[in-house]
């Protein structure tokens, strides 16, 4: 096949994957502080991607609507940190998994009875149409994907390092007990992991959207690959999560077109079950010390 | 300032403390000793709200902070140097300190100008810290960690310091360093409940003294005499 | 006779039961529920196998259930095969690739699992639907129900098939549960670590148990495909894995029964659901017995906690909605949620766990009496205590970080001693037997056991190699009487194969093994307390079992880690005996202990540390006077 179609596919792929890798960082948040990951995640890029197109049919402009978007992922981040990871925390059970699973599944069944089961079109002032660089075509929706990605990981990062509140996060990633002994409240800090969490995977929605459509069904798939992307790198591995997305999207593209667009999937799950039985805790990750 | 009375406290049904009383008065040093096992350490997170006494009260400052968690008694100044010490490994020297220092700071920005003068006063009396500062915490040797945690709780302008076997795991040299920094909070006035297995370095700098033994406080007094009381010689000086 | 009939009857009566229905009711729709009750049950049965005796969420069940319809169907389409023969390839094929997936799968646990376990199912479903030239697809797969023996299966034939196969499987499972297999699984939920220092592979028993619970879900595939003759990728989704949760913790985690109850709520299910009258009925029960569950909080002033009050608004929110909403259908899935999460929440014992707490109070079944405890001689078997070197430390380092906890130690352990390890605390003893014990690697150094390197940084394969240790913080397995305890660790004594376990012929084993860890218990004083749960003895007992424990392990080396630690007067000084008792058998004591009076009394040769690093080492009364050991012990006074 020509390499010229080979490296537009890679690169295609690869912005796609920053969404996956954006995802996974938004798991990576709520892993550090509590260990606990938001299985219903890709119902919550959903619905809060349904939200934000509501606020524009509403007439709210496009630029207005993303932070209106950003705040209720976050919201609904810090429901499913209440109903879900505090609440089987607080029967000391391991039910969290379950219990993020099920708030997943009745927002889901709530998006299909408000929204409909119809994929929509997602309206944006960004054109749709592409420029050619070193002889890949590149379009301004990709452009807007990567902006978007790195803009916000920046952000956090950024809120991580130079605030006393993102230090304190990091305080309680490290070891939990000690931050509380510096007056940081551990619940407080994984209420605003989730509220994070939340947030970037609603930005991740209205990126993809325009690409995708919105649809009940539109982020099962990304989700499954944003779970592969975070568990390949490491669930503690800060931007390993971006090499991983990009390389994962690039392969899922030769992967559709070698062996037909139905395959896409495979690539992911196939890289999760080797990185599990070759790195269990991830290419970039590193191993907890047992304690007895 | 701070005052424990009948407390009762252990881990998962099995209680390690039955009944313990003791008072730490303002600027004074209290050492709490006793063999292992006989629930020092216990005490001291009980205190601190990092478990939760299931019978008993402790008093920080005339209010009742038992039933707290340990963010908020924290916050209304008690710092816990922990035993193990417990630094953020991940983290760098000088971000520690000032996490140390959290309860009094600004959440978002400005708060390392709000924490100059603390930090400066930390790093006077660590030099080594200093040095360090940008490093991350966990490549530290054993001695330097502790001296961090030190440096940490002071951070805090903390009314009661509880230090939790500050001399463990450190070569003798570093032992004598951390006693003779022990000594200096004492004559800066700070009010410290000491927890230490070396019972006589112990004495040596308290005020006053409490021996533990299984889960209550069995003799207590003036070090010198304690030093003096043939239990206590009998347990750990013969 | 009459034991037995007591504990099984109320299963002889089940089936019974079950089996006779067809003589009575033809009506093929009920038939038909009846038969997906046992194919059900059989699927949940085996999801319950990682679910509730591992404690693992695993989503790949319902990929099980595919892939064994799948095959099943295949062989009989393309292969012309036979009933039985195909169940038993659905069977293999999934017990196979269940152990496929659990050797990377079960390293992890928690997250990481449910994660892979998803993707899994999710791989298997991409399959399903893509390799068309097999499967045909979305577009579906017919497959005809051959004839069993040349003879034709109707409805209820059909169904007394599935029947006998879940009687079958029920059995398999309560015959594992009851061996050596049943306790390891307790044991590895209560202590990972301890399961694997007592050299019972926790790895190994995960893997072989999530490809034995697949394969179960493989034959429920195969059964599945002959009931409904027709297969579509769609059916084994995410969703119907949803569903299979829902019904194991409903009906009750780690009980058989709870599968089958589970099963017959799914089965009921959909009917639920299409009748609007049935379906407020059972909202209205639910909120009901959530509303018990405040009422039951108002005592112990639980009441207003949000625990207790979420099932109440997920049951009210049910509730309005029976009467508000005209298709129920459409918000299947918000019904299924709010369901769930109530029973997760509110109830995470399941009915059965919940029955069962009744029925225990209700009827005491005498435990079967134990067997008289064997030779002491034939258990520990006397060792030579030629005092040549059996353990042996070369320059031994473990760093974590910047501290270093252990920083050049060697020392060497001489057959038939008793070696004490004392030193301040923090002074690295317990990471030196931490590392010895293989919980860590060594950052640097060697470890010889008989001049043979031990393995590094495995306390399974440590523990294989004749080294057996007591834990500093208890590490018992607090579900499991002491007897249990102690037979979990036994080694050499289970030998027998799992399919024959399934058969239930581990029975001859168990009595041999219950007579061995007797003889255990009765060396450090416990016989009597055997059928004790650990976690209501006593503080010093537990420390008591625990050596018991070890032992089982009948190792060259015994490492005590602080043995005395918290003990009263009266029991340390039982402590000593025991220890005397051990020695006297010519096992090698490593013993880390605080308490000078009992070192003293104990140890041949007592090594100190401090700072990671050997101060002085010769006999107790020596080593007492080192002016080393004293300043490292009393502080420096300055």
């Amino acid at each position: 096949m020509d390499n010229s179609i080979l490296l537009q596919i890679c690169v295609s792929g690869a912005f796609m994957g920053l969404v996956y890798a954006l995802v996974a960082y938004g798991f990576q948040l709520t892993y550090a502080t509590s260990k606990s990951i938001n299985f219903g995640q890709g119902e919550l890029v959903m619905v809060s991607a349904f939200c934000s197109l509501t606020l524009l049919d509403l007439g709210v402009p496009y630029w207005l609507m993303v932070p209106g978007g950003l705040v209720i992922g976050a919201l609904l981040g810090l429901v499913v940190e209440r109903a879900a990871v505090r609440l089987a925390l607080e029967q000391k059970s391991e039910g969290w998994i379950l219990l993020s699973i099920i708030v997943g599944l009745f927002g889901f069944s709530l998006a299909e009875n408000i929204w409909g089961r119809d994929d929509r079109p997602f309206p944006t002032p960004i054109p749709g149409d592409s420029f050619n660089f070193l002889g890949v075509d590149i379009t301004w929706l990709e452009i807007s994907v990567a902006v978007g990605v790195f803009g916000i990981m920046g952000l956090v990062e950024l809120f991580k390092r130079r605030t006393l509140l993102g230090k304190a996060f990091e305080a309680v990633s490290a070891d939990r007990d000690a931050a509380e002994l510096m007056g940081i409240s551990a619940t407080q800090t994984v209420m605003l992991s989730y509220g994070l969490s939340g947030m970037v995977a609603a930005l991740a929605g209205i990126l993809i959207s325009p690409i995708t459509t919105v649809g009940p069904t539109m982020a099962m798939v990304l989700v499954l690959k944003a779970f592969s992307v975070a568990v390949v790198a490491g669930l503690n591995s800060g931007f390993g999560v971006v090499l991983v997305g990009l390389v994962l999207g690039s392969l899922e593209g030769l992967a559709s077109i070698y062996f037909g667009s139905g395959w896409r999937e495979a690539p992911g799950l196939i890289l999760l079950i080797m990185a599990l039985a070759l790195r269990p805790n991830g290419i970039f990750g590193q191993a907890t010390i047992r304690k007895v | 300032m701070l005052k424990v009375e009948n407390l009762y406290a252990g881990y998962g049904g099995a209680e390690v403390l039955n009944g313990v009383n003791l008072e730490v008065k303002q600027g004074t040093l209290v050492a709490l000793i006793g063999a292992n096992g006989a629930g020092k350490t216990t005490t001291m997170r009980a205190i601190s709200g990092m478990i939760r006494p299931s019978k008993g009260k402790v008093t920080l400052e005339g209010s009742e902070v038992e039933s707290y968690s340990a963010s908020r008694i924290a916050r209304l100044g008690l710092a816990h140097s922990p035993e193990g010490r417990k630094v953020f490994g991940p983290l760098s020297v000088e971000d520690n300190l000032l996490l140390g220092a959290y309860r009094r700071l600004p959440r978002f920005f400005g708060f390392h100008s709000a924490a100059q003068e603390e930090l400066d006063k930390v790093y006077a009396l660590f030099p080594r810290l200093k040095e360090r500062r940008t490093q991350h915490a966990g490549t530290l040797s054993g001695g330097e960690q502790q001296m961090l945690a030190i440096g940490r709780a002071l951070m805090a302008q903390p009314k009661v310091m509880l230090l939790d076997e500050p001399s463990m795991g450190l070569a003798p040299v570093i032992v004598q360093e951390v006693f003779a920094i022990i000594r200096r909070l004492k004559e800066a006035g700070i009010t410290l409940l000491l927890v230490e297995q070396f019972a006589k370095s112990a004495l040596e700098v308290a005020d006053y003294a409490y021996v533990m033994e299984r889960g209550k406080i069995a003799v207590e007094g003036v070090p010198a005499e304690l030093q003096k009381d043939e239990r206590v010689i009998a347990a750990y000086l013969g | 006779m009459k034991r037995f009939l007591l504990i099984r009857g109320a299963e002889l009566i089940a089936l019974l039961v079950l089996a006779a229905i067809p003589l009575f009711i033809t009506n093929p729709f009920a038939l038909g529920l009846l038969t997906l009750l046992a194919i059900y049950g059989i699927l949940l049965i085996g999801l319950d196998v990682t679910v509730g005796y591992l404690g693992q969420v695993n989503l790949a069940q319902a990929a099980f259930l595919g892939i064994g319809a799948y095959t099943s169907g295949l062989l009989v389409m393309s292969g012309g095969w036979g009933i039985l023969p195909s169940l038993a390839v659905a069977f293999l094929i999934c017990l196979a690739l269940g152990a496929l997936l659990a050797l990377p799968a079960l390293r992890l646990e928690g997250p990481q699992f449910a994660l892979a376990t998803l993707s899994f199912g999710a791989l298997a479903v991409t399959v399903l639907n893509e390799w068309e030239d097999l499967t045909l697809g979305a577009q579906g797969l017919s497959v005809n129900r051959p004839a069993l023996f040349g003879h034709a299966l109707d409805a209820a034939w059909f169904y007394w098939l599935c029947i006998a196969l879940l009687a079958l499987v029920w059995m398999g499972m309560r015959n594992l549960l009851s061996s050596q297999w049943g306790r390891a699984f307790e044991a590895l939920r209560d202590s990972p670590i301890a399961t694997d220092a007592m050299g019972v592979g926790t790895y190994r028993h995960k893997v072989i148990a999530f490809a034995f619970g697949s394969a179960l879900g493989g034959l429920a595939g195969g059964l599945y495909t002959f009931n409904f003759q027709y297969l579509q990728p769609q059916s084994f989704t995410y969703e119907l894995m949803v569903i299979l949760l829902l019904g194991v913790v409903l009906g009750g985690r780690k009980s058989l029964w709870g599968a089958v109850v589970g099963a017959a709520f799914i089965v009921l299910l959909p009917n639920l659901l299409s009748n609007p009258t049935l379906f407020r009925v059972f909202s209205i029960i639910g909120l009901l017995i959530a509303l018990l569950g405040v009422v039951q909080g108002l005592k112990d002033k639980s009441a207003f906690k949000f625990q207790t009050l979420a099932p109440v608004i997920a049951m009210a929110m049910l509730v309005v909605g029976s009467f508000t909403v005209e298709h129920t259908e459409d918000w299947r899935k918000a019904i299924f949620a709010l369901m769930l999460f109530s029973v997760v929440v509110g109830l995470p014992e399941g009915l059965m766990g919940f029955a069962g707490k009744l029925l225990t109070r209700l009827f005491r079944v005498p435990g079967a009496p134990l067997p008289p405890a064997s030779n002491l001689d034939d258990v520990l078997p006397m060792q030579n205590a030629d005092g040549s070197t059996l353990l042996e430390l070369k320059d031994l380092k473990r760093h974590f970080g910047g501290v270093r906890a252990v920083d050049g130690v060697s020392m060497q352990v001489k057959a038939g001693t008793v070696h004490g390890l004392i030193g301040p605390n923090g002074s690295g003893k317990s990471t030196a037997v931490n590392v010895i014990s293989g919980l860590y690697t060594p950052t640097s150094g060697q470890l010889l056991l008989d001049g043979k390197e031990l393995p590094y940084g495995s306390l399974y394969q440590v523990a294989g190699a004749g080294v057996s240790r007591t834990f500093q913080n208890l590490q018992l397995f607090g579900e499991l009487s002491a007897l249990d305890n102690v037979m979990v660790a036994l080694r050499d004594t289970y030998k027998m194969p799992w399919p024959l376990v399934l058969l239930g012929l581990s029975r001859i084993e168990e009595h041999k093994a219950q007579a061995d860890a007797l003889a255990l218990l009765q060396l450090v004083g416990l016989d009597a307390q055997a059928r004790t749960r650990a976690k209501d003895l006593t503080y010093g007992t537990q420390r008591f079992l625990e050596i018991a424990r070890a032992l089982a392990r009948k190792p060259r080396l015994l490492i005590l880690d602080e043995p005395a630690a918290g003990l009263a007067h009266p029991d340390a000084h039982q402590l000593v005996e025991i220890i005397r008792r051990i020695h006297g058998r010519g096992i090698s004591i490593v013993l880390i202990e605080h308490h000078m009076d009992v070192v003293t009394a104990l140890c041949n040769t007592v090594t100190v540390l401090d700072g990671g690093q050997v101060i002085a080492e010769g006999p107790a009364e020596e080593v007492k006077r080192n002016p080393k050991v004293v300043e490292a012990y009393l502080g420096a006074a300055a």
